[in-house]
């Protein structure tokens, strides 16, 4: 039987030198940016307020909100990042998004800064090969390493399937996958997701 | 050490600095700044130093040397990058910059080092001493967006020597820096004087020495007496509030004896205080930080106000001891502000009247706000993210290389 590996994704910011103040050279640059660029704006954001209630789902919604585009801002919120395997396909649909908007492109807005997130992923040396040492994992590692193998792992994998179901329908505890699969990561805070983890491996 | 770190932080998130730490092993990062006493950078480099030191990364700390000649200069230096227009870099400034930036080339031994973190204007010129297979980062304090242009190309030449740069918000670097910019804000110590948690009675005793009364709402500003920090639009702001509300305000900074404007500041806000009985002006010695963190605990509010502000760390301070902040929509402090969730961002001594008023009434807002506000300081903030920043950096240019 597979082993599960717990890892983390850490990263810090990077100034891409890029500063843009219209709708129309925002689009432009997001066209753009590197992967690790858009990675920043839309899920460092995701983990760095999953604690709390922010009106916006990413930065660039934020932006919008802030200079009088609303639609747009709600329409980048609901990019769903976990239906997300390729940052390309996010670039896409967020351009798309961008291009149903007529009014206003040149517009003088405040800055917005593009932001590289500068990646790493650690092993973390905690291993699990049965559900006992599983659960163990998930109840001693931090946010960071369920933030990566619930949200960030798909763009490595290319699957639309979190971390901890794969591997729990790979040792056929499938009723258990799925029921993580399930957890809505946007309606709780990483702590409450891990409770409901711990509580779903804990069923007998 | 770390030890008394991690009650703060999550048993995972130490687990990730060490794993991030053990593949840095061997690696030796120096440290140079211009004091050991006294400012933000040192703080962080009091604790920073033996915590990186105890991941096993070796880490060690160097001052450099200089008389009041040399730190006149570089004063002026700062303030000509942060706030340019009142005097100007002459030949003078420039030979004694020189002048002591070589002396300090053969006093602080930078060779034996892998990595160098050279912090501010003042050590910059270091610089020239590189050696091949190093990694130089200027760990910039300040904000050098809109620099005096002639100051700006004296340091320009030393700091496109560095492999990279580090700003507090991407708003503070220069446009052009060719060197990479690293965005790494300041953080707090949550065992620093100004943070850990105080007693009660002596939150009581501070109270009852300035004659605040505790039981009575307390707005409260922690500054500089600074134009910049607005403390007479703060005063504004309480009166428009005192209207409806029966609250204090209390503004508690200090300035320092070689400071004419400040002091000059301080008078200005006595007088426009004039005889309200509810309004406290603390000019306090500068190392006030137990009663500082009594005033921030016992506040209802805390405003920031500033029309400009370096970073204003003050507001983390108060956002980790539960306070919503009441802020300055620019700089630092909107990027610590979450609005409508650990406080408000203003525009107008109007909208933070408004706004105020609003969390007077509400206690379960405010109790709320604060609550958030812990978190974020707590997840954002917090040295120990300080240090996490600082580990990816140095693994990025010495693994990048």
């Amino acid at each position: 039987m597979a082993e599960f590996l717990f890892r983390a994704e850490l990263w810090t910011a990077q100034y891409t030198g890029i500063k843009v103040n219209t709708l129309a050279s925002f689009t432009r640059a997001l066209r753009e940016v590197d992967e690790d660029t858009i990675y920043y704006h839309l899920y460092r954001n995701m983990f760095e307020y999953h604690f709390l209630p922010t009106d916006y789902g990413n930065s660039f919604a934020y932006w919008l909100a802030e200079n009088g585009f609303p639609v747009l801002a709600e329409k980048f919120s609901a990019l769903d990042l976990l239906e997300c395997v390729c940052i390309e396909d996010m670039r896409e649909k967020m351009l798309d998004i961008l291009h149903s908007e007529i009014g206003g492109v040149e517009k003088i807005c405040k800055p917005f800064y593009f932001i590289r997130a500068v990646r790493r992923t650690v092993d973390l040396g905690i291993k699990a090969k049965d559900i006992k040492e599983f659960r163990e994992g998930v109840e001693k590692v931090g946010v960071r390493s369920l933030f990566y193998h619930l949200v960030t792992s798909r763009l490595y994998h290319g699957e639309p399937v979190n971390d901890f179901s794969r591997w729990l329908t790979e040792i056929g505890e499938k009723e258990k996958a799925e029921k993580i699969e399930k957890i809505d990561l946007m309606a709780s805070s990483l702590y409450e997701v891990r409770e409901k983890i711990l509580d779903i491996l804990s069923e007998s | 050490m770390l030890e008394e770190y991690a009650k703060f932080i999550e048993e995972g998130a130490l687990l990730e600095l060490q794993k991030v730490a053990e593949k840095l092993k061997g690696v030796k990062v120096l440290h140079v700044n211009s004091t050991k006493l006294g400012g933000g950078v040192a703080e962080i480099l009091y604790r920073m130093v033996p915590l990186m030191n105890e991941l096993g990364i070796e880490t060690h700390w160097e001052v450099i040397k200089g008389d009041l000649e040399f730190f006149k200069v570089t004063k002026k230096i700062h303030n000509l990058l942060h706030l340019p227009g009142q005097e100007r870099l002459t030949h003078e400034d420039v030979i004694t910059y020189m002048k002591y930036t070589y002396e300090n080339i053969s006093y602080v031994d930078t060779d034996p080092f892998d990595v160098v973190f050279i912090h501010d204007p003042q050590p910059l010129g270091l610089i020239v001493k590189r050696k091949r297979g190093q990694k130089w980062i200027w760990r910039c304090h300040i904000d050098v967006s809109t620099p005096d242009e002639e100051t700006w190309k004296f340091l320009e030449m030393f700091v496109n020597g560095y492999d990279a740069s580090i700003f507090h918000i991407p708003e503070f670097v220069r446009e052009g820096v060719r060197i990479p910019a690293f965005v790494i804000p300041p953080s707090i110590d949550p065992l620093h004087e100004k943070n850990r948690e105080l007693k009660e009675d002596y939150v009581s005793y501070v109270l009852n020495k300035f004659g605040i009364d505790p039981e009575r709402p307390i707005l409260l500003q922690v500054s500089r007496f600074d134009r910049l920090k607005d403390p007479l639009g703060v005063i504004e702001t309480y009166r428009m509030v005192k209207k409806r509300y029966d609250c204090q305000l209390v503004l508690a900074g200090s300035f320092a004896s070689d400071d004419p404007e400040g002091e000059e500041v301080y008078r200005e806000v006595l007088e426009a205080k004039g005889d309200d009985p509810d309004i406290f002006v603390l000019n306090l010695p500068p190392n006030s930080h137990m009663e500082i963190n009594a005033l921030q605990r016992s506040a209802t509010v805390v405003i920031q106000k500033s029309l400009r502000e370096g970073f204003g760390l003050v507001v983390s301070e108060a956002m980790w001891k539960e306070k919503p902040v009441i802020g300055s929509n620019i700089g630092g402090i909107r990027r610590q502000v979450i609005n409508g969730i650990t406080g408000y961002l203003i525009n107008s001594i109007e909208g933070a009247a408004f706004r105020i008023k609003q969390l007077l009434a509400d206690e379960r807002r405010r109790k709320e706000m604060g609550r958030n506000a812990r978190e974020r300081v707590k997840h954002s903030f917090l040295i120990t993210r300080h240090l996490r920043d600082y580990l990816l950096v140095i693994s990025s240019l010495v693994e990048g290389s």
